[in-house]
């Protein structure tokens, strides 16, 4: 294909500079609707209706490369009846002669790619090409043809053909100016652009849920060590995590506190993990049947502490968390440990816990005792409203108890 | 002048495709639903069927068993928009569908295969 002539030379064939419409504000409108659209298929959608409306041609559509389906999709398409390609109907693969084309071609290729059907078509009979060139030259100007295209523009990010701009022929009858198809070259180069931002948002996004399900997988493996070493807590954790989360929706949906995105997913994680501080204290107080002593007791409340000191080096990715782990034992009057807060001063995903844990607690076998019943275990929430518990937060409790919620 | 019956229930798809293959100077013809669709093939016995499989009310795999009935040699092009579903494409084949297409299609394959079959 060596010794084609630049394509903008082909192009300015056909094309006379007569400027009928103010180019340069068009393009200024659409880069910043590039900037104010983050969804690449709605900006394509406004790019396709601004060449039908404004270069008043009877269609316009894009092909858009898709990874998966190693192919090019007719993404988008306006026109006339009977002209409009259906979105998602029709698709270009990469042996198909257009798509070669611009794959195969643009890195030799000076200017902007643009292809006109009749500089194709004039190219393809020339005498100085190979048989081959002005093979894949007909070949591009039937698939031209198929698409009922006067006009075509590559869309390149870097040395990747992201998709194909197309139009038909103007409404006037009229060929294009050059103007014109600056203005749609630059159209398809923000096209370009925006694709490829979204991608790397997208890869982004793929990333971060990465890490995220990594991180849960890692949480999960805490509480199988918390298990292991405490044999009643067994499912408490999940128990004492899923009420803890229905307390929240309920606060969430009385509209009682403001609560932002990430703390549902904060509470999730504290509550499966407010019990870690365990793995740091002695399975034969832990699991013993009498009576403890004062000094086993003071063991045990070490675990809120111990909680934080096994996950500080997570600190940064942990910060609320590790609030509900060291003050999921203090109490609303101050009575609590470690560090004997009280009231609101207590963080909201702790005082959520603190009524959580009690309830399972009360309600499950203990070594030492049996389990309370469910409403009895109900009452005492009552009774230590405000005085043990947060009162708004037991009166949710309360309220999704009354409901049969929990 | 060589005919096509195109069944499908989205209007889009059918008049683009009609528009295509009138450009092609063949005789075409649309159908929105089966019934329509069996009305205008004892009409106008086209030579080729384009059918899309997934359609409100009488689906394409009914309406392909209709046709074959009134003629077995029909040549029937089933098309669809989902991925292909291995028992719905056995049971055209067994029903005599003469060939299974899914979209995003290639346009430059579909007018040859119609072309070849015209």
């Amino acid at each position: 294909m060596a010794g084609l002539p630049r394509q903008s030379a082909v192009a300015s064939l056909l094309v006379t500079n007569i400027m009928a419409i103010d180019y340069k504000r068009e393009l200024e409108r659409a880069a910043k609707s590039m900037i104010l659209v983050h969804e690449p298929n709605l900006l394509i959608k406004m790019i396709v209706r601004l060449m039908v409306q404004r270069v008043e041609v009877k269609h316009a559509g894009v092909l858009l490369y898709h990874r998966d389906k190693e192919s090019y999709v007719l993404t988008v398409s306006r026109g006339s009846v009977g002209q409009k390609i259906p979105s998602g109907f029709a698709r270009m693969d990469l042996d198909n002669p257009l798509i070669r084309f611009f794959r195969e071609r643009h890195s030799r290729l000076p200017g902007d790619g643009i292809i006109i059907r009749r500089g194709i078509d004039k190219l393809s009979r020339s005498r100085d090409f190979s048989p081959e060139s002005k093979e894949l030259l007909r070949g591009v100007s039937y698939q031209m043809d198929i698409l009922e295209a006067v006009v075509c523009v590559p869309s390149y990010f870097r040395d990747n053909l992201m998709g194909v701009l197309f139009m038909g022929s103007k409404k006037s009858g009229r060929d294009f100016r050059r103007k014109e198809l600056d203005f749609f070259s630059a159209l398809a180069s923000n096209v370009a652009m925006a694709l490829r931002n979204a991608q790397l948002f997208k890869d982004l996004e793929g990333e971060l849920d990465k890490n995220k399900q990594l991180f849960i997988n890692i949480t999960m493996a805490f509480v199988a060590a918390i298990d292991a070493k405490d044999h009643y807590t067994g499912s408490h954790t999940e128990r004492v995590t899923d009420i803890s989360l229905k307390i929240a929706k309920g606060l969430i949906h009385e509209n009682k506190v403001k609560i932002d995105n990430n703390f549902l997913e904060d509470l999730q994680i504290a509550g499966l993990l407010h019990d870690i501080g365990k793995i740091g204290i002695s399975e034969s107080i832990l699991n013993k049947r009498e009576v403890l002593t004062d000094d086993e007791r003071t063991k045990i409340r070490e675990h809120t502490v111990l909680g934080v000191n096994i996950l500080h080096t997570m600190g940064n990715l942990l910060r609320q968390p590790l609030l509900g782990i060291r003050y999921h034992h203090e109490k609303y009057d101050g009575e609590g440990y470690p560090d004997g807060l009280s009231g609101e001063d207590i963080p909201l995903v702790a005082s959520i816990i603190s009524v959580a844990d009690a309830f399972d607690a009360m309600t499950t076998d203990r070594p030492y005792r049996a389990a309370l019943t469910k409403e009895a275990a109900i009452d005492e929430i009552r009774r230590f409203s405000g005085k043990q518990f947060n009162p708004w937060v037991a009166e949710i409790f309360l309220k999704l108890c009354h409901e049969g919620k929990i | 002048m060589p005919k096509i019956l195109i069944v499908d229930d989205e209007l889009d798809t059918r008049q683009f495709l009609a528009n295509f293959f009138r450009k092609r100077k063949i005789d075409t013809f649309t159908a929105a639903g089966g019934q329509e669709a069996l009305l205008i093939f004892e009409r106008e016995k086209p030579g080729v069927i384009l059918l899309d499989i997934i359609m409100g009310g009488m689906d394409g795999v009914e309406v392909l068993k209709r046709i074959k009935e009134r003629d077995s040699g029909a040549r029937v092009i089933m098309v669809t928009g989902k991925s292909p579903d291995q028992d719905i494409i056995k049971k055209c084949k067994d029903l005599g569908a003469y060939a299974y297409i899914h979209k995003p299609l290639e346009l430059d394959e579909l007018e040859k295969q119609v072309l070849s079959l015209i």
